[in-house]
């Protein structure tokens, strides 16, 4: 007689194989892929459309230039549009920048000009600008009986300063947050149910009583989770090679390049994160006696996974990153900081290690549940009730 | 040979089996009777280890049964379930596997045994799609896939149509053949009486009968019916016996002594002739009404 410490495998071949085989499963794997490539789609179609910048000027020489601009992105056939805002003087410029007004602002540098932005730079406003200014000066010199080239070209130059410097570009991180927080919150609460339902089928079905005399509890729980936790990670693998797929062929590689290392940190933190949670949703299915039961049992978990979710996307600053130290929360929460450039080489990796403690706890914590709650099939349980026989 | 020692399950206040003690030896056929609530299923549930007793042990060949020694027995549940929407040759392989078989040997045993039942032509199918008599007999077949070295049945019977009857009768008598000890519990009386080498009755969680079923239907009062050619209300007057009954020409008499038979023939040849004097031999399910009251 073999030992039974392997007979988790046999639990999680069946989960996985009845799952490829149900129909709900692969309509609703399709639907999401329908939905990442329509996403994507929009995204393409959208990127069509001409986008108007605002640019604030102190003057009415810098609205000419804004004009100028403007001109020449609609001769480069640009999707850009340049509007000249009037202000007062060049710190009333800055205002409207920092305020968002204005999208830039453009101010009296010595002989030259400078473009002001707020957070991050706009590559087509400091080409036209760069371009209008470049141009301007060029003519201005030659009037002045240009002598050399340099002198020429002297005030030609666009630095183009920060007021808030920020490496990447802000959007594309808070999508990718998004994103990433979507992926799992919809991984965990569809495997979650998933789970929930196939451990109250067995109990149901008293199926349960036979596999519990075969093989012991724990085997069967660590199959279930494992089983669905590969068929979650699958589907979200697939989903992002169809996400990234769909990037490359839109010729959005700028993009990918900045979602990287976000990808990177959150496949093992989706893992460890699923891992945890699925052991709960396991305990959701013990408690029931009924598939019926499951609506009313699983409401305390369907809570916690749109809080992580919701907790992992919304906050900022402190709150996120204390979150994205906090088992299962970090889930979500680190790999957004790492995609914002918020976070240093070391925070992901200690994060990781406290959701690996912390899904370990919650395991044997839930094993605990299952195994009570498993057997008492007269009625059905509450988490508490559950906590309290399982002391006993 | 399985054995419980002394085995007790209480419910918060409520003992739902108390001290509980029998044994199910190699190749026997153990009866388990007893009206609903009467601890069946919970001693039979603790065989299984599927939940744990308040006191006592079970026993598994002179040791203490543990995990491994359970997985090469077969259950069979009160409540009847295996995997609804899953394809019968499938779920009974899985079960199989379970306990250890290969998958290779699973499918083959799987695929002999629903033969068995007349069952081949369905194993692809669902399990739900089948009729309850055929549903029942996947359960069987569940049971004993893996070649148990001791099954346990929580009402096999319930719900079976009579072919499945003979058919789940001609099964338990292999395994018992081959030396594999069977427990299983019913309210069918007939049919334990007629099945049974040993049967226990069970009441109220303890044991109020347990042996040989000739040996418990003669373990009661001896009683003897009389049939006399005329009135037979004289026996009324006899000191040395007990009148259960007496209507018309007939008696029922309760005797102190099996010699006391010889006593009765004689008083009832000196009033007249006699067409009946048998012993009344009380069925298995007169012994439970007797001993359950």
């Amino acid at each position: 007689m073999k030992s039974t410490n392997s007979v988790w495998r046999l639990v999680a071949v069946r989960e996985v194989s009845v799952k490829l085989r149900d129909r709900n499963f692969l309509v609703s794997t399709a639907l999401m892929l329908v939905l990442v490539v329509a996403a994507i789609g929009i995204q393409f179609a959208f990127a069509g459309h001409t986008d108007t910048k605002k640019i604030a000027v102190p003057n009415a020489t810098a609205s000419k230039l804004v004009t100028a601009a403007d001109r020449m992105a609609d001769t480069a056939d640009a999707k850009l549009e340049l509007q000249p805002r009037q202000a007062d003087s060049a710190k009333s410029v800055t205002e409207m920048v920092s305020d968002g007004t204005a999208d830039a602002g453009l101010v009296r540098s010595g002989d030259g000009w400078r473009l002001i932005g707020k957070s991050s730079r706009n590559t087509d406003v400091a080409t036209y600008l760069g371009q209008a200014v470049q141009q301007d000066a060029v003519r201005r010199n030659a009037a002045a009986s240009g002598t050399t080239l340099a002198q020429l070209q002297k005030g030609s130059q666009l630095p183009y300063e920060l007021l808030a410097p920020n490496d990447d570009d802000e959007g594309a991180a808070r999508v990718g947050g998004v994103v990433f927080g979507m992926l799992f919150y919809l991984a965990a609460l569809l495997f979650g149910m998933a789970i929930a339902n196939s451990v109250v089928e067995e109990k149901q079905n008293r199926i349960v009583e036979i596999i519990a005399s075969a093989i012991p509890l724990r085997q069967l729980l660590i199959g279930k989770i494992i089983g669905n936790t590969v068929l979650a990670l699958g589907q979200v693998v697939l989903l992002s090679l169809v996400g990234v797929g769909g990037l490359l062929v839109t010729d959005n590689t700028d993009l990918l390049g900045q979602l990287a290392p976000g990808i990177g940190w959150f496949v093992p933190f989706f893992l460890i994160g699923f891992l945890a949670l699925a052991a709960l949703w396991a305990v959701v299915g013990a408690l029931a006696t009924r598939s019926e039961d499951v609506q009313s049992t699983s409401a305390p978990m369907t809570a916690l996974v749109a809080i992580v979710f919701f907790g992992g996307i919304l906050t900022t600053g402190v709150f996120q990153a204390v979150l994205s130290f906090v088992p299962i929360f970090s889930t979500i929460a680190m790999p957004a900081r790492v995609l914002a450039g918020d976070a240093a080489w070391w925070e992901p990796l200690v994060a990781l290690l406290i959701a690996l403690a912390g899904a370990y706890a919650i395991l044997r914590f839930a094993e605990r549940m299952y195994r009570t709650a498993l057997m008492q099939t007269s009625h059905k349980l509450s988490f508490r009730q559950a906590l309290r026989q399982g002391a006993e | 040979m399985l054995r419980l020692d002394r085995l007790t399950r209480r419910f918060g206040g409520h003992v739902a089996v108390d001290d509980v003690s029998f044994e199910v030896g190699d190749g026997q056929l153990v009866g388990f009777v007893g009206g609903n609530g009467a601890g069946k299923t919970t001693t039979m549930r603790m065989v299984m280890g599927v939940l744990q007793a308040s006191a006592g042990e079970v026993r598994w060949n002179d040791a203490p049964v543990t995990a491994i020694d359970r997985r090469e027995f077969g259950y069979m549940p009160e409540e009847r379930g295996l995997y609804p929407k899953q394809p019968v040759l499938e779920q009974v392989a899985y079960l199989a596997q379970l306990h250890g078989v290969s998958a290779h040997d699973a499918r083959e045993r799987g695929t002999a045994l629903l033969d068995r039942f007349g069952l081949a032509d369905r194993a692809k199918d669902k399990l739900e799609a089948l009729s309850l008599g055929n549903q029942q007999r996947v359960q069987i077949v569940a049971a004993v896939i893996a070649r148990p070295k001791m099954l346990v049945l929580d009402e096999p019977f319930s719900g079976l149509d009579p072919g499945a009857v003979d058919d789940m009768v001609a099964l338990l008598r292999e395994f018992t053949s081959t030396g594999t000890p069977v427990l299983f519990s019913s309210h069918q009386l007939d049919l334990v009486e007629r099945l049974c080498d040993r049967i226990v009755i069970l009441s109220r969680g303890r044991v109020v009968a347990d042996g040989v079923a000739d040996e418990l239907r003669r373990s009661g009062p001896l009683r003897h019916r009389l049939v006399t050619g005329n009135d037979a209300g004289w026996v009324r007057d006899l000191g040395w016996l007990d009148v259960i009954d007496v209507g018309g020409d007939t008696a029922v008499v309760q005797l102190a002594a099996a010699e006391d038979t010889d006593r009765l023939l004689t008083e009832a040849l000196r009033r007249g002739s006699v067409r009946e004097l048998a012993e009344i031999v009380p069925s298995v399910a007169d012994i439970y009404r007797e001993v359950t009251a």
